[in-house]
């Protein structure tokens, strides 16, 4: 298990590497320069040749672009992800300002996406093809199919304006700091609530087949031999349904690690939330390579960390492939 | 003006409640609610180290927390604050200004030449990645402080537009860091000032709070805090509007129509007006005809109808433009009227440079060459851009010019423009209330990007240079208008108004061409209505 483990760790930081290589070589191969004057309009004034010259040298933009990733990752393994060219600010610090948010909704959405799916998939495996299981099932699509601007602006329009039971956007209210403890819980809950919804129904058509799959799969192996027994449906789903079922929602879980750090783009914007996303589509606008190359690590990081654990979860319970890829 | 906090209570679950937790609920101090303004920015400023950085929204900032030795008044004449007086030597190359007296750093500290000094120092230092300022101090030869009161600059040059220089924002000795750490350092994130208001935090994306500093010099300001609230969507920034979680805002055309004609927008009061700021086609000289011949220029020009398209599309919300001088400043000639709608006149000029359309395809040639050109335009998430480039191509068509666009991400744009790989591009182009455009104009300019080339306008650019006298600098920049708008070495199209909108009970904002922050009745002249006023 050992060299097992070893060996798939060994891949992952090949991997790693190979990816922040590719993705510095292609920031570095778009056009544009992020020592250019504002977007979208000219100055009078731009940068005088020997101002410029003397920022490219300091943001190493003079050198090699090898050379300047080489000097990234001797940065890197001294634990020095660089500052940001665009405001200064150190790119590990402005991350990390913005992960919990985003790492806050994620989960969130991920804990709805769950507690829907689960029930829903079920439901469609202890019927299969009847009214519930049809008709969950083109619910779920027909959301998956919503894009999710027109969604933010119509929950937005129906229970921000309209209705007035929720903020519009923002993280908190204006006089937050005014609130107690619990004040400030519900406060930050209701302006989360839409951008979780937002977040977390597309994936439930995804999530809801799975587990529908996995259950009608234990089921066609053992229920029929538990139900002869006389244990009761709902026993019979939880005790022996979800037990199997679980093995391959356990792996599902790894590929859905990635997700909670990346950021949506269009959520973040439309609800005003400072989270990756928003951070990610300035970065990159603004051709500001430290701050891409650390969110670049960032995702990467949590992909292949996912599937390394989806690997060991696989070996730990079939040794098969333990065996077989050792 | 905002009563209490609203927590909305309904529709939040337990679970999220607990799981939110996690994002994190600091804070604990008690803060005012009331006599408060927030104002909507649509992105973070780059920088809060005052001169660091200075993008637009940078700038909007550091002149609430700090002053400047001279500044712009709404009408754009420079006029004293942190200097009360100036001299000017007789060769108009040495400065020397008087530090008013009971000028304050809100640490308490007094200000002094000192200060002044340190400031002019850090923004020529390339590092600090100040291009406007470092520019306008290149020809500093020596500065000094003969006393804490006195500051005396001299410069290489003499320089009628000198006195713009020192609007820059003062930073203060004792606690602004030197160099690169000047951005990087403590001072930028807890910067300190002597203007009107000070700063109180900053949460990346969300906000920045400033209070009333009770110390300024020139009053304290009637508001208790002013808040930047960052909305990046000009959607949800336009219902916080209405909602009252926001109290002044900029929006595009179509919200200040929508405003204007939604029974919900009635709470709001609105105005507008002209930044320094025109959208233009560069044509690129340098590829010969027929862009090199200014009567297809002037053709190219005439054959559109910007009035309509300002009524039609922009709600009236611009103007055509004649050259890059803004309308509404004293160096701006007023008796030149834009080039007309004339399509048949756009013909005729075409036909008299040799352009006829002889196979009758609708396309004119000449020497067996047809009439084409590309557009390079921005691929902006604003639809106004390519709105106009469809109306420009299609305008362009009825005289028989074949236009093709050419749709680039900006910086794309931008670095073809600078290699001169283009035909015609269309961007804005921002400049300052001096009058000074040597770098658009001038042969030998670098930014000339046109590649125009025309005698007298250079000779009149570099009078424009050394002329002191006002009525004769007047005289040369007016000639140098009526220059231009014959030559028409880029096509100024529209100068677009800004509009804001903003709580009616809001009052005393003050627009100027610059915007209603970055002057000296800024929002320390605001102030909230009371109840029956």
């Amino acid at each position: 298990m050992a060299r097992f483990l070893a060996r798939r760790l060994a891949t992952a930081a090949a991997t790693l590497l190979l990816i922040t290589a590719v993705v510095f070589l292609l920031v570095h191969l778009a056009p544009g320069d992020p020592l250019a004057e504002g977007a979208g309009e000219a100055a009078t004034h731009p940068l005088s040749p020997e101002a410029r010259a003397s920022l490219r040298a300091q943001y190493r933009l003079d050198r090699p672009v090898l050379v300047q990733y080489v000097l990234w990752l001797s940065d890197l393994v001294r634990g020095d992800l660089g500052r940001s060219i665009l405001d200064r600010r150190p790119v590990a610090e402005t991350i990390a300002s913005r992960l919990g948010l985003t790492l806050t909704l994620n989960l969130l959405a991920l804990v709805v996406m769950v507690l829907c799916a689960v029930p829903l998939g079920a439901l469609g495996a202890l019927r299969p093809g009847s009214v519930w299981d049809r008709g969950g099932a083109l619910a779920t699509y027909l959301l998956y199919a919503l894009p999710v601007f027109w969604a933010a602006l119509l929950l937005q329009s129906a229970l921000s304006v309209r209705l007035g039971w929720l903020p519009l956007a923002g993280v908190r209210s204006s006089g937050f700091e005014y609130l107690g403890g619990l004040d400030r819980l519900v406060d930050r809950a209701a302006h989360l609530a839409l951008p979780v919804a937002c977040l977390s129904y597309g994936g439930l058509a995804y999530l809801s087949r799975f587990v529908r799959a996995s259950l009608l799969d234990a089921r066609a192996e053992s229920w029929r031999a538990v139900r002869a027994r006389g244990a009761s449906k709902i026993a019979v789903l939880y005790r022996h349904g979800f037990r199997q079922a679980g093995v391959p929602m356990l792996t599902l879980a790894g590929f859905l690690l990635p997700g909670l750090v990346g950021g949506s783009v269009l959520v973040e914007t439309i609800f005003a939330i400072p989270g990756l996303g928003r951070l990610f589509v300035e970065a990159a606008f603004g051709r500001d390579v430290p701050v891409v190359m650390g969110l670049t690590l960032l995702s990467a990081a949590a992909t292949l960390a996912g599937i390394f654990l989806a690997d060991v979860l696989y070996a730990v319970i079939d040794p098969r492939i333990r065996r077989t890829r050792a | 003006m905002h009563d209490k906090p609203r927590p909305s209570t309904r529709g939040a679950c337990a679970l999220i409640a607990v799981l939110a937790c996690a994002a994190g609920c600091s804070g604990g101090e008690i803060e005012p609610t009331t006599n408060v303004v927030r104002a909507l920015m649509p992105q973070d400023p780059a920088s809060l180290s005052l001169i660091g950085k200075p993008d637009r929204y940078s700038e909007i900032v550091a002149y609430q927390i700090t002053d400047s030795l001279v500044q712009f008044d709404p009408g754009m004449v420079l006029v004293p604050r942190v200097a009360e007086s100036w001299e000017l030597s007789a060769d108009h190359r040495t400065v020397t200004f008087h530090v008013r007296d009971g000028v304050r750093w809100q640490d308490g500290r007094p200000v002094t030449a000192e200060d002044v000094l340190f400031t002019v120092r850090q923004v020529r230092d390339p590092l600090v990645e100040s291009p406007f300022f470092s520019a306008l101090f290149e020809d500093l030869e020596s500065i000094e402080a003969p006393d804490a009161r006195t500051v005396r600059a001299r410069f290489l040059r003499a320089r009628p537009d000198m006195l713009e220089a020192w609007r820059v924002p003062l930073v203060p000795s004792h606690l602004g860091e030197e160099g690169a750490a000047l951005l990087t350092g403590s001072f930028s994130r807890h910067p300190v000032g002597c203007g009107p208001f000070r700063f109180v935090r900053q949460r990346p994306g969300e906000e920045i709070v400033l209070e009333a500093n009770d110390d300024y010099w020139d009053g304290r300001p009637h508001l208790d805090r002013l808040v930047f609230r960052i909305f990046p969507d000009e959607r949800t920034g336009w219902e916080a509007l209405l909602e009252g979680d926001v109290d002044i805002m900029p929006v595009n055309p179509e919200l200040w129509r929508e405003a204007r004609a939604s029974e919900r927008g009635k709470r709001l009061a609105s105005f507008s007006y002209y930044r320094l700021n025109v959208w233009q086609i560069t044509w690129n000289h340098r590829r010969g005809p027929p862009l090199s011949d200014p009567g297809v220029r002037v053709a190219l020009t005439m054959a559109l109808d910007r009035r309509k398209f300002a009524d039609n599309v922009l709600y009236g919300l611009a103007e055509p433009a004649v050259t890059t001088y803004h309308p509404q400043l004293r160096w701006t000639d007023p008796g030149i009227e834009p080039w007309p709608h004339d399509p048949a006149g756009a013909r005729r000029r075409l036909e008299q440079a040799g352009w006829v359309d002889r196979d009758g395809d609708g396309v004119r040639e000449r020497d067996g060459k047809p009439l084409r050109l590309d557009l390079m335009i921005i691929a902006s998430s604003q639809a106004i851009v390519d709105q106009m480039a469809a109306w420009i191509q299609q305008s362009w068509a009825e005289i028989g010019v074949d236009a093709g666009i050419d749709k680039l991400e900006w910086q794309m744009l931008r670095e073809r423009r600078n290699a001169g790989e283009f035909d015609a591009a269309m961007f804005g182009i921002s400049f300052t209330p001096t009058p000074d455009q040597w770098e658009v104009y001038h042969s030998t300019a670098e930014t000339n990007y046109a590649g125009f080339e025309d005698a007298e306008v250079d000779r009149l650019l570099d009078a424009g240079r050394h002329a002191f006298d006002e009525d004769e600098r007047r005289r040369i920049y007016w000639r140098l208008q009526r220059r231009l708008h014959e030559l028409e070495p880029i096509a100024c199209l529209l100068y677009f108004a800004s509009p804001v909108l903003h709580d009616r009970r809001l009052v005393g904002i003050v627009p100027s061409p610059l915007d209603e922050y970055r002057h000296t009745q800024g929002p320390r002249t605001w102030r909230w209505l009371a109840a029956g006023e």
